[in-house]
C-alpha cells in the first residue's frame, strides 16, 4: 500500500525562530490594510441601506405574492394545499364558491402571518396551481404591531414581482 | 517653585495626559477601523454630530457615553465587593502611572534653568515601570478571583502565571540595555540615542541591542495581556476575567488596556527608537539649525495636507450621501485654514527669527510631536499583530517565556557585558 508522507512543518530552524513567519503574516495583512485604505473597491462588505444587494436570485424566498390569470383575477382556487403543507401553520384561507364562471372556488380570505412564517417554500411547492411564488425578491419587511405582519389577500395580489430576479 | 516650572510641570502633565488617557478613544477607533480593512470590512463609519463623522471616531465617545451610563449591576454572589471594586481601579491606575515617567522632551532651558519634560521627574523611572507593570497583574488577579466565578478566576490564573514568566525575561533583556547605556534614567538614554555610530546610523537602542529589541517587544506585547498573548480574556476559551464587571467597571479595564497599550509602546520608542530624537538630529543640531528645520516644515506641511486632503475627498465618498461631502468640505476648511494657519506662524519665526527662550520651546514642542508619532506608530504596530497572529496556546506561552526568551535574554547579557568591558 502507498503511503503518502505529509511534511511535518515546526522542527526547522527557521521555523522555530518564528520571526519568517510573522513576517510573512505582516505582508498579508499590510497588503489588505493598505490596499483598502486607498482604494475600497476591495472590500467585501456592502454598505447596506444605501447599496442593495444585487445578488437575489429567481430561486431566492423572499415575501410570498399571489399570482394573476390574463384577465386580472385571483388565480388561487382555494385548494387549502398550501396551508396543508405550511409547517409553520401561518396560512389562513376562506373559501367561497366563484361567480364568474372561470372557476369554481376562490379564497374570499387569504392570510399568511408573516410572524410565523419561516420561509420554507412549501407552499410554493405545493400549490397545483402556480398560484403562490416567494419570488418578490423582498428580503426585509418591517411592522410596527402584529397586525402590520398578517398579509391578506389583496396585499398579496399587488406584491409585485422582483425586479431583481432574473 | 516658580511660575514657569509651575506651568512646565503643568504642560507635562497635560502632554501626557493627552498621549494616554486622551488616547483611548483613538486607539479604540483605529483598533476598529484597521482590524475591519484588514477584513475587507468597513469598520465603523455610522455614528455622528451634526454631520460629523470624522471617519468614525465618534462611534468611540458614543460607546463610552454608554459604558458611562449603563446599569452598573453587582451580582448577588459577589461577596468581597471591596476588592471586586477595587480591581479595576489598579488596572486602570498602573496603566495610567506607569506613562507619567516617558521623557517628553530633552531638558528644556528657560532663562538658564533646567526643567525635565516628565510629568513624573524622577531618574529611576525603568524601575517605577517595571514595579507598575507586576503591580497591575494585581488588578486582573483579584478581579478574577473576587468575582467568584471558575472562567473569571481561570482567567486571572493565566494571566498572573503569563505575567510571572514574561516579567523574568523581560526585565533580563532591560539588563543589557541599560549596560549599553550605563543609565538608568530614561531621558539620559535617550539622549545617548541621538548620537551616530560611524557618523551616519542613528545610535538607537534596535541597532545597538537588536535581541534585546525583541524580546523587550514580545515581553512588552504579553505585559499588556494583548493578542497574541491575550490568555487572561481569550474569548473563545474562557470569556475572561472581567465577566462579571459591567458598564464603568468594564470600561477602566478596557480604557486601561489601551493606555497600558500606549504606556508600554513609549517605553518600547524611549528604550529602543530614539524616544523624542528625530534621527540625525539630535536636541543639539536641532537648537542650532532650526531655521533650515523650520523652512522644512513650512513645505512639507502643506504637502501633506494636501496628500491627505486628496485621500479624504476619496475615501469620505458615499454614494448619493451629500452629509459626507459636506463633511469633507467643512473638514478640508478646517485643515486648510489650521495649516495656512500654522505656515504663517512659522514665516513669522523664520523672518523674525527667535530669542533663545523661544529657539528652546520650539525644539521642546517639535521633539513632542515626534515622541507623538513615534508612539503611534508602535500603537499601530500593536494593533496589527492582534489581527495578524493568532493567540498562543496557554503551554507553548510558557515554552516561549521560559525556554526561548530567558536563556536568550541571560545569553545576551553576558554577550554585552563581555563587548562593553572589552571596549572601555
Amino acid at each position: 500500500m502507498k503511503t503518502k508522507i505529509v511534511p511535518r512543518y515546526g522542527k526547522s530552524f527557521k521555523d522555530r525562530i518564528y520571526l519568517p513567519a510573522l513576517f510573512a503574516g505582516f505582508k498579508v495583512t499590510f497588503r489588505h490594510f493598505f490596499g483598502n485604505l486607498i482604494s475600497k473597491n476591495e472590500l467585501k462588505s456592502r454598505s447596506y441601506p444605501e447599496e442593495m444587494p444585487d445578488d437575489i436570485t429567481s430561486r431566492y424566498r423572499g415575501l410570498h405574492r399571489l399570482t394573476q390569470r390574463e384577465d386580472g383575477s385571483v388565480r388561487c382556487v382555494a385548494c387549502f394545499m398550501c396551508a396543508t403543507a405550511c409547517p409553520a401553520e401561518c396560512i389562513f384561507i376562506h373559501a367561497k364558491e366563484r361567480e364568474d364562471g372561470v372557476d369554481e372556488k376562490e379564497p374570499k380570505i387569504f392570510n399568511i402571518d408573516m410572524l410565523e412564517c419561516v420561509y420554507c417554500g412549501s407552499c410554493v411547492e405545493a400549490c397545483p396551481c402556480d398560484a403562490i411564488r416567494m419570488d418578490s425578491g423582498i428580503f426585509s419587511f418591517i411592522g410596527e404591531k402584529r397586525e402590520d405582519f398578517v398579509r391578506t389577500k389583496e396585499v398579496l395580489l399587488k406584491t409585485p414581482k422582483g425586479e431583481t430576479c432574473l | 517653585m516658580n511660575s514657569v516650572a509651575t506651568v512646565v510641570v503643568l504642560v507635562n502633565i497635560v502632554i501626557a495626559l493627552l498621549l494616554s488617557l486622551g488616547g483611548a478613544p483613538l486607539l479604540v477607533w483605529m483598533e476598529r477601523r484597521i482590524a475591519g480593512l484588514i477584513q475587507d470590512r468597513m469598520g465603523p463609519n455610522r455614528c455622528h454630530i451634526l454631520g460629523f463623522r470624522l471617519g468614525g471616531i465618534v462611534q468611540s465617545f458614543a460607546d463610552m457615553l454608554k459604558l458611562v451610563f449603563k446599569e452598573d449591576y453587582i451580582s448577588k454572589h459577589i461577596k468581597k465587593r471591596f476588592i471586586f471594586e477595587l480591581a479595576p481601579i489598579i488596572v486602570f491606575v498602573c496603566a495610567f502611572l506607569a506613562f507619567m515617567i516617558m521623557p517628553l522632551a530633552d531638558d528644556l532651558v528657560i532663562d538658564n534653568t533646567s526643567y525635565k519634560m516628565q510629568a513624573l521627574p524622577i531618574n529611576f523611572g525603568l524601575l517605577w515601570f517595571l514595579a507598575l507593570a507586576g503591580l497591575s497583574v494585581y488588578g486582573i488577579m483579584l478581579g478574577g478571583w473576587a468575582s467568584g466565578n471558575k472562567y473569571s478566576i481561570l482567567g486571572g490564573l493565566r494571566a498572573s502565571a503569563q505575567m510571572i514568566s514574561y516579567e523574568a525575561a523581560m526585565a533580563l533583556s532591560l539588563i543589557s540595555i541599560l549596560l549599553v547605556y550605563g543609565n538608568i534614567s530614561l531621558n539620559e538614554m535617550v539622549r545617548y540615542q541621538g548620537e551616530l555610530i560611524f557618523g551616519f546610523i542613528p545610535a538607537w537602542g534596535v541597532i545597538l541591542q537588536p535581541l534585546a529589541a525583541i524580546i523587550f517587544i514580545v515581553t512588552a506585547y504579553a505585559e499588556t495581556n494583548r493578542a497574541p498573548f491575550d490568555m487572561a480574556e481569550g474569548e473563545s476559551e474562557i470569556v475572561g476575567f472581567h465577566v462579571e464587571y459591567s458598564a464603568m467597571k468594564f470600561g477602566l479595564f478596557f480604557v486601561g488596556e489601551y493606555v497600558a497599550m500606549c504606556a508600554s509602546s513609549a517605553l518600547i520608542v524611549v528604550l529602543f527608537f530614539g524616544g523624542y530624537q528625530i534621527p540625525f538630529l539630535n536636541t543639539g543640531d536641532l537648537k542650532n539649525n532650526l531655521h533650515e528645520v523650520l523652512i522644512a516644515l513650512m513645505i512639507l506641511l502643506p504637502l501633506i495636507t494636501l496628500i491627505f486632503l486628496k485621500w479624504m475627498q476619496k475615501a469620505n465618498a458615499w454614494i448619493g450621501d451629500d452629509d459626507r461631502k459636506k463633511e469633507t468640505k467643512r473638514l478640508s476648511i478646517f485643515f486648510g485654514v489650521l495649516v495656512f494657519l500654522l505656515v504663517i506662524g512659522l514665516l513669522g519665526m523664520v523672518i523674525f527669527g527667535l530669542s533663545e527662550n523661544g529657539t528652546n520651546i520650539i525644539v521642546a514642542l517639535l521633539q513632542v510631536v515626534v515622541f507623538g508619532i513615534k508612539i503611534y506608530i508602535f500603537n499601530f504596530i500593536y494593533i496589527v499583530v492582534r489581527w495578524t497572529l493568532p493567540r498562543f496556546r496557554y503551554d507553548q506561552i510558557q515554552m516561549l517565556g521560559w525556554k526561548i526568551l530567558l536563556p536568550l535574554a541571560l545569553a545576551n547579557i553576558f554577550v554585552t557585558a563581555l563587548v562593553v568591558v572589552g571596549v572601555s
